[in-house]
């Protein structure tokens, strides 16, 4: 699919513990990201079962999602690295292809 | 080269070097700085793993003893910790494998497997840990990482130092691994460890720390899991890594000291690791010893139980021995011990609560006062509720309002919440009448620089002598002064204080009001809600204490661990003022009215401290106590006072030293333990006060409020149970492992500490940071003050409310089903409490011997 104007691009969506938050930061600013949105307090049920939101006095127990944008050609190498990362850690990531109106801010 | 997706030792980005580095720094946990000081479980990093599984990973790369030694088991035993009931059914919990085999007959006795194995537990051998003399970083030996490290950490602490040092490290601001690049190569130590060669091959490294980490893990040879090679690296220096992970996962946005980076960190000692080893021909790999140590331990563990037995050596009985002993590893021999003193002490405490809650008194009490949770409220309370019908409530000593408190006249704040709370509030204090401020600041401006005229010169070289023979002639009995007669120095201390006593503040929480400061009134308004909701709170006395606590204490660099955890290692007097200040708010009145919370009109909330150290209580703000509450609040000051007498005098029967001086040890620049701190801390009792009042719980138990009935949708109790009690976990974790390895896990010999760069202290003249609590915090000499024992949770709510919360929270299902903590329950209305196995099931609880009258059972250590 395109749309016209827009760029391809390819958009990571990571899900961890909230107290891996700042080693995931550290490997997007590693691979070149130039930016990324973080959704703290996230719900779910998966893997590992119930997961529950937002707690009131604990921001580190519950899950967040990072998201980032990057060229397809930083892809393999952020992978590479989630991948490592998420090993033996709880969390999970998606990639998928996304269109952006401005590339310059994602390069 | 690998096909990785970072390509090893080349230019370019690093991620997956990344993630090793994170995975490898599971093995420290964070090191707060010593002036927010944080206790946290030093195994923080690998709660996803069971206990059992976690410490198995500290002993390998920390080198660390992660539970007493045999000899500390059995000298606890037979000081009553553990019965032999409590050591069969610990054998029976974790191997019940071992009630299915036939008995032998040996020496004349019928003698069962668990038999056995408890005997092995009581007469055996301790276990050798693994030689890891000859391990192996890629080509070099550990000898050469532990050389490196000693280095290092030199440096670290060169790095980070900013307190009094009149020539601070060049090449700071680039981080620290290119300061150190820089600068190395003149430090003689490297030089004789790395000879020229070496020293030629690290200049040539990448300027970027995480490449020069990869090029110097490929120059080492390191093939296949770089984790390990990085944990052999980390483990070296828990505590200047741990340091370095605070700076990078914990420290707060404004945080301006030098950024002490974990993978800077790592680079160097990698890099100086290499450079050590750069043109040192690769040697053989020795054998793995560990095996031949197990194999000769069984032999040993045989022959002692046959002994006991005076059993025959002969090869069937030691065969049916050894097949027995077989089954019990190593460290399943010490999971038993810790299972069995564990089992005691629940059975002393579940024993104590199996009575039928009374439920509250139903009339309005005049009085209610609500503690922080800190198990040494627990004796306050215990001995103002002899005074009088008081109402008493334990809640986190943040009293709910996660704000960021900044002090009369300072431009700095410092939050004032537990570590897992976001301040984004902040609330400075101000005087009543502003026009009294700026004279008072003034003189305190003076003071300040007289301090610091003072203590300058003993950043100098010669500045010392100088000062010394300058002042001698009054520092001299001054410094005797404050050694000998620590009581008088504090008299003096508190008249001079009262002449330079601060005009009357008010926190000033209204963001209305004043933008720089405070809250608008729809989050006053939710905190209030969640303070009374949390708390359980269903009516309100005319007088409602809030009381936070805090410690005084001199020449003590570990202070703020003795001060409130819940308030971000500070003393929790602001704490409970804000809250006072929201809770007295009419808007914030009308607004609870609103969500059908009615405080009567004539409620008024005043705030406190209590020092543990002396045990006196301060009222707060005393002025702005209005005339219609003067009478309850002289009246609450006498109990209290008569409280915290008594508490003293039950202190001082724990403390070594002069009983009579328990309350002037603060001001004793020379005495190493002010209190005891949480020392002793062992359980978590949620629940209302009524199924803890008029039991002695020794000041070993977190107490926190929690009506089930107020509470229908669980939102309080899972409140609870994901920070007040995850913190809890964190105290009593820490006191676990600095008592099981004070030297690994805590911070040593205390007498021995230098403190450095104003974050952490090292043991004399340099080396690694302490992490954990001293030596002398949790005991006296070879007599351990702290139990160590993992934490006890015993909730009052429905259990199926208990379960869904354990069963929605991954931090719960975690540290429960890992059995870092273990969880008791029971339904309100219910006598008997239930035990949850960490795979879920609930098993209603009875003690290992019923013959002992746990409901009359002491708590005290023993």
């Amino acid at each position: 699919m395109s749309w016209e104007g827009l760029a391809p691009m390819a958009k990571i969506e990571v899900v961890v513990d909230g107290d891996q938050v700042p080693a995931v930061r550290e490997l997007f600013v590693e691979a070149g990201c130039t930016g990324y949105t973080g959704v703290s307090g996230v719900s779910g049920f998966g893997h590992h079962g119930h997961h529950q939101g937002r707690l009131l006095f604990n921001d580190r127990a519950s899950l967040s999602m990072l998201i980032t944008v990057v060229p397809e050609d930083r892809v393999p190498t952020l992978v590479a690295g989630l991948a490592r990362f998420l090993e033996d850690h709880h969390g999970v990531f998606f990639v998928t292809e996304t269109h952006v109106s401005r590339p310059s801010y994602f390069r | 080269m690998s096909n990785r997706g970072d390509h090893r030792g080349q230019p370019g980005p690093h991620p997956e070097l990344l993630a090793e580095v994170a995975k490898a720094a599971e093995i420290v946990a964070p090191l707060w700085p010593l002036t927010s000081f944080v206790a946290v479980n030093p195994l923080l990093g690998l709660q996803r793993l069971s206990f059992d599984d976690a410490t198995a990973v500290a002993r390998r790369w920390l080198r660390a003893r992660t539970h007493l030694t045999f000899a500390g088991f059995r000298q606890a035993h037979r000081r009553g910790t553990s019965t032999d009931a409590d050591l069969r059914r610990a054998i029976v919990a974790l191997a019940p494998e071992l009630t299915a085999p036939p008995g032998l007959e040996i020496g004349g006795r019928a003698v069962d497997a668990v038999e056995i194995v408890r005997l092995d537990l009581l007469v055996g051998p301790d276990d050798t840990p693994r030689d890891t003399s000859r391990d192996r970083v890629g080509r070099t030996g550990v000898a050469t990482v532990r050389a490196v490290s000693e280095l290092v950490a030199a440096w670290c602490a060169v790095f980070v130092d900013e307190a009094g040092v009149p020539w601070p490290m060049p090449l700071r601001e680039d981080g620290f691994f290119r300061a150190w690049r820089e600068l190395a190569p003149h430090d003689r130590r490297l030089r004789r460890l790395a000879g020229p060669t070496g020293v030629q091959w690290l200049a040539q490294l990448p300027d970027r720390p995480v490449e020069a980490l990869a090029v110097s893990l490929d120059a080492l040879g390191v093939e296949g899991d770089r984790v390990e090679a990085l944990r052999e690296h980390l483990g070296r220096l828990p505590g200047w890594a741990g340091y370095a992970r605070w700076n990078d996962e914990w420290a707060p946005p404004d945080h301006h000291r030098p950024q002490l980076r974990l993978v800077d960190l790592l680079a160097a000692q990698v890099a100086a690791t290499a450079a050590a080893a750069h043109g040192t021909a690769a040697q053989q790999p020795p054998q793995d010893k560990g095996r031949l140590v197990e194999d000769g331990l069984l032999e040993q563990r045989a022959a002692a139980v046959l002994a006991e037995l005076d059993g025959p050596s002969d090869d069937a009985v030691g065969a049916a021995v050894r097949g027995v002993l077989a089954q019990v590893s190593p460290p399943v021999r010490k999971a038993m011990w810790l299972e069995a003193q564990e089992g005691n002490f629940r059975d002393r405490l579940l024993g104590l609560l199996s009575r039928p809650d009374p439920g509250p008194v139903s009339e309005r009490p005049d009085v209610q006062a609500a503690f922080c949770i800190d198990a040494r409220s627990e004796g306050l309370v215990r001995h103002l509720e002899a005074c009088g019908p008081y109402d008493t409530f334990g809640f986190a000593g943040f009293f709910g309002v996660p704000v960021r408190w900044r002090p009369l006249g300072s431009t700095e704040s410092q939050p004032r919440c537990p570590p897992l709370v976001p301040s984004r509030h902040e609330v400075a204090e101000q005087a009543v009448v502003a026009e009294e401020a700026p004279g008072y600041l003034a003189a305190r401006r003076a003071a300040g620089a007289a301090h610091e005229a003072f203590h300058a010169p003993k950043g100098s070289l010669g500045g010392p002598f100088a000062l010394a023979e300058a002042g001698g002639y009054i520092l001299g009995p001054v410094a005797a002064a404050r050694t000998l007669a620590p009581g008088v120095v504090r008299r003096l201390k508190e008249l001079t204080g009262r002449r330079a006593a601060p005009p009357p503040t008010r926190p000033a929480v209204e963001a209305e009001l004043d933008e720089s400061s405070g809250l608008a009134l729809e989050e006053r308004v939710l905190f209030a809600e969640t303070i009374v909701r949390t708390m359980g709170l269903t009516r309100f006395a005319r007088l409602v204490v809030l009381c936070g606590h805090g410690s005084h204490n001199v020449n003590n660099p570990h202070a703020s661990s003795y001060d409130c955890g819940a308030c971000g290692g500070a003393p929790g007097g602001s704490s409970a003022r804000v809250a006072v200040a929201i809770l007295n708010d009419p808007g914030v009145r009308a607004g609870l009215e609103e969500r059908d919370i009615m405080v009567p009109g004539d409620t008024r909330f005043v705030a406190a401290q209590h020092d543990t150290v002396s045990d006196v209580v301060r009222i707060l703000d005393r002025e702005a106590v209005p005339q219609s509450h003067e009478r309850l609040v002289e009246a609450f000051e006498r109990d209290i006072a008569v409280a915290g007498a008594r508490l003293a005098r039950e202190r001082a029967g724990r403390l070594p030293g002069n009983a009579g001086k328990v309350r002037v040890r603060g001001h004793d620049w020379a005495q190493v333990r002010p209190e005891w701190g949480l020392a002793g801390n062992a359980a978590f009792v949620v629940g209302p006060r009524s199924i803890t009042a008029g039991l002695d719980l020794a000041c070993r138990v977190f107490l926190h409020s929690y009506d089930a009935e107020g509470d229908v949708d669980g939102t309080a109790l899972e409140t609870i149970m994901t920070a007040p009690l995850v913190v809890g976990q964190w105290i009593s974790a820490q006191y676990y492992f600095s008592a099981v390895d004070p030297d690994q896990f805590g911070a040593g010999d205390k007498t021995l500490h230098n403190p450095v760069g104003g974050i952490g202290v090292v043991l004399g003249e340099g080396g690694d940071l302490q992490v954990g609590l001293p030596a002398q915090a949790v005991g006296v000499g070879e007599r351990r003050m702290h139990e160590p024992l993992r934490l006890l949770a015993a909730i009052q709510a429905p259990l199926e409310r208990t379960e869904a919360i354990i069963q929605r929270n991954q931090v719960l299902r975690e540290l429960i089903g890992g059995r870092w903590i273990t969880i008791a329950g029971r339904s309100p209305g219910d006598v008997a409490w239930s035990i949850r196995s960490p795979s879920g099931t609930w098993a209603t609880w009875s003690p290992a011997d019923g013959s002992v009258d746990h409901a009359n059972a002491s708590l005290e250590v023993r």
